[in-house]
């Protein structure tokens, strides 16, 4: 259902990525989403008068990935929101706010991610 | 800017764009979403598709206690209930809820034994 | 010569919403700027994976106030393509006409907030009154004043019947009037240009790189405007996007001024070609399933829905892009270069939409 769907692998990611933006794509964001079996799909959507190409790729978790905002600084943002909410280890990104661009300390790692939450109360009180 | 000027007399001699709020009050539009009122309990069969749409998870019907409950604090005035209810005895008024003093005040509408004739205590918002 | 940082938010004057920057200083210019977000955050996507997809239409429009109309819109369209759903052309026409009216409701309250940021006062209250009529045209109409749920799959939740529209159009037409008054004041006063023009400049080349969307994309010379891809009835109406080559601060002032014109006339359109007919279909069949990408333009830019259904009553995944995430590189861009005095002006004018970004 999703227009010009691309599937690549991660070594393939920043070559693809340049060659969308020398073609004169726009970078619109990235989405994550988890499979639910150890694997997470990104899909980079991009634009060129309003027609959309889409990059696919599936990474397992801890898998490491390139950053792309080396050549598209927009998406320093993005990267970073999927670093924490879904614990993507992606590597190099321009500015990288270490995991508390929208998480405190005292949040739950990657929420976003299909797993088994356990909360404990802080201080060890129970109500 | 001489319009501008020109807005600036108008000003002057004009209304001003406010109420004086405690004093007049506005009639509320006829279909707006002010709040949900409560429950017509008596005509309420407790099927509990109000509670299932709820977007807020503000509404809780229990079918053993024939009890409807609804917390207006938590409630996002959608009117979702009102639209499911198969018997349109949710009353959704045009008002809005005026400030209040507890937070905890859970609105529970009991419903009245079957053959006692008891009047079901209105809520008032 | 040595910098100085100084924190920017997340409470300040000109900022309805917490956004922070430290701005990194050299006297009083800036060199460096580094955004923080993170104090609205609210997981709201990860709230619709628990929710039915029917019941996410009022938790997306809970995202943003200001452009709930919009998220709605983008949200139910998605739903309607993957369940394949084909709304009546009322339908249409009525969506259009709300979503033009949260556009001017949108654009005159930034209009507003711009004039107390100069430190116009009377201006401010000026637009803010005509502000108003548009939200009581929305509490008349469906409802509510800001989040007016007007959206439902299938259609619209209410119709709007003959009195009402010509009610409508009366008051677009004394909006009209009351702003053609002060339009002067934003574009020509000599004080008001100072402040405006030539601050802040996002030429055609950073816009394009950076990625810029909406308003900030047209006031750099892009014509860019989603609407022109013609989804809902935007296809059957007139319009061009309004642009303007500066790029400077007083370039997006008269591209979201305009665009309140804009939206006047797209409503005199659409109440005059909207056909009869019911204004929604009823949702049959199965759930959802499969993926879906959905794009409209909101009063800030582009918003993108990406909604990924499994055949069961909730979505497996529903991410969304909202404007301002795309617009804040563009604002890293902007600041260094500029003089203190002008950060709240230049803040403002990516018309920030901070708990849309974080959703």
């Amino acid at each position: 259902m999703i227009e010009n769907l691309v599937e690549i692998t991660c070594d393939q990611l920043l070559g693809e990525i340049s060659k969308a933006k020398l073609e004169g794509y726009r970078f619109v964001t990235a989405s994550c989403a988890d499979n639910g079996d150890d694997t997470i799909d990104i899909i980079y959507h991009f634009d060129k008068d309003y027609g959309m190409r889409n990059y696919k790729v599936n990474v397992k978790k801890g898998e490491e990935v390139p950053s792309i905002s080396k050549i598209i600084f927009s998406a320093l943002l993005v990267e970073n929101e999927m670093k924490e909410l879904f614990g993507l280890n992606i590597t190099g990104i321009v500015v990288d706010y270490g995991g508390h661009m929208l998480l405190s300390e005292e949040e739950l790692g990657s929420p976003f991610l299909r797993q088994q939450i356990t909360i404990e109360q802080r201080g060890g009180k129970k109500e | 800017m001489l319009k501008m000027v020109e807005n600036v007399f108008k000003n002057l001699v004009s209304k001003p764009a406010t109420r004086m709020y405690p004093f007049e009050k506005r009639e509320p539009f006829k279909d707006s979403r002010g709040q949900i009122e409560g429950c017509e309990i008596d005509k309420c069969i407790f099927c509990g598709i109000c509670q299932r749409k709820c977007p807020a998870n503000a509404i809780v019907v229990n079918k053993a206690e024939k009890s409807w409950e609804i917390n207006q604090f938590k409630c996002v005035i959608c009117n979702a209930c009102v639209e499911v209810c198969p018997k349109k005895c949710i009353v959704a008024s045009a008002s809005h809820k005026t400030a209040s003093a507890v937070k905890e005040s859970l609105k529970i509408v009991q419903a009245e034994k079957p053959v006692e004739v008891e009047d079901a205590s209105k809520v008032t918002a | 010569m040595s910098s100085t940082v100084i924190p920017f938010g997340p409470q300040h004057p000109v900022l309805p919403e917490p956004l922070h920057i430290k701005l990194v200083m050299e006297d009083e210019n800036i060199v460096d700027a580094i955004p923080a977000i993170g104090y609205v955050h609210r997981g709201l996507e990860k709230l619709t994976e628990t929710k039915e997809f029917t019941q996410n239409v009022f938790v997306v429009e809970r995202v943003c106030g200001i452009c709930s109309v919009m998220h709605a819109m983008a949200y139910c369209q998605g739903i309607e393509e993957l369940m394949n759903i084909e709304i009546s052309d009322r339908a249409k026409f009525l969506r259009v006409i709300w979503a033009e009216l949260h556009r001017m409701h949108s654009h005159l309250l930034w209009l507003g907030l711009l004039a107390d940021a100069f430190g116009f006062e009377s201006l401010f209250m000026q637009v803010w009154r005509d502000r108003e009529k548009v939200m009581d045209i929305m509490e008349e109409t469906a409802g509510a004043r800001v989040v007016i749920s007007a959206n439902t799959i299938g259609g619209t939740r209410r119709d709007l019947s003959k009195e009402q529209m010509v009610k409508i159009n009366v008051t677009i037409d004394e909006i009209k009037k009351d702003l053609q008054q002060v339009e002067a004041v934003f574009l020509n006063n000599y004080t008001v240009k100072h402040r405006l023009v030539g601050r802040g400049i996002l030429s055609k080349a950073d816009a394009i790189e950076l990625c810029a969307v909406g308003p900030m994309a047209r006031a750099a010379g892009i014509p860019m405007d989603l609407r022109t891809t013609g989804y809902s009835a935007y296809g059957q109406l007139d319009f061009e996007p309004v642009t303007h080559p500066d790029g400077d601060n007083y370039a997006r002032t008269y591209v979201r001024l305009y665009e309140v014109y804009q939206s006047i006339d797209l409503i005199k359109q659409a109440i005059a070609k909207i056909p009869e007919g019911e204004h929604v279909v009823p949702v049959k069949g199965n759930p959802p399933k499969g993926e879906v990408i959905s794009r409209v333009e909101q009063p800030r830019g582009e918003v993108l829905y990406y909604l990924r259904a499994n055949g069961t009553k909730n979505l497996e995944r529903l991410r969304l892009r909202t404007p301002t995430f795309a617009n804040i590189p563009s604002l890293i861009k902007m600041l260094p270069g500029s003089q203190l005095s002008d950060v709240p002006l230049l803040i403002l004018t990516i018309d920030p939409c901070i708990s849309c970004t974080e959703r």
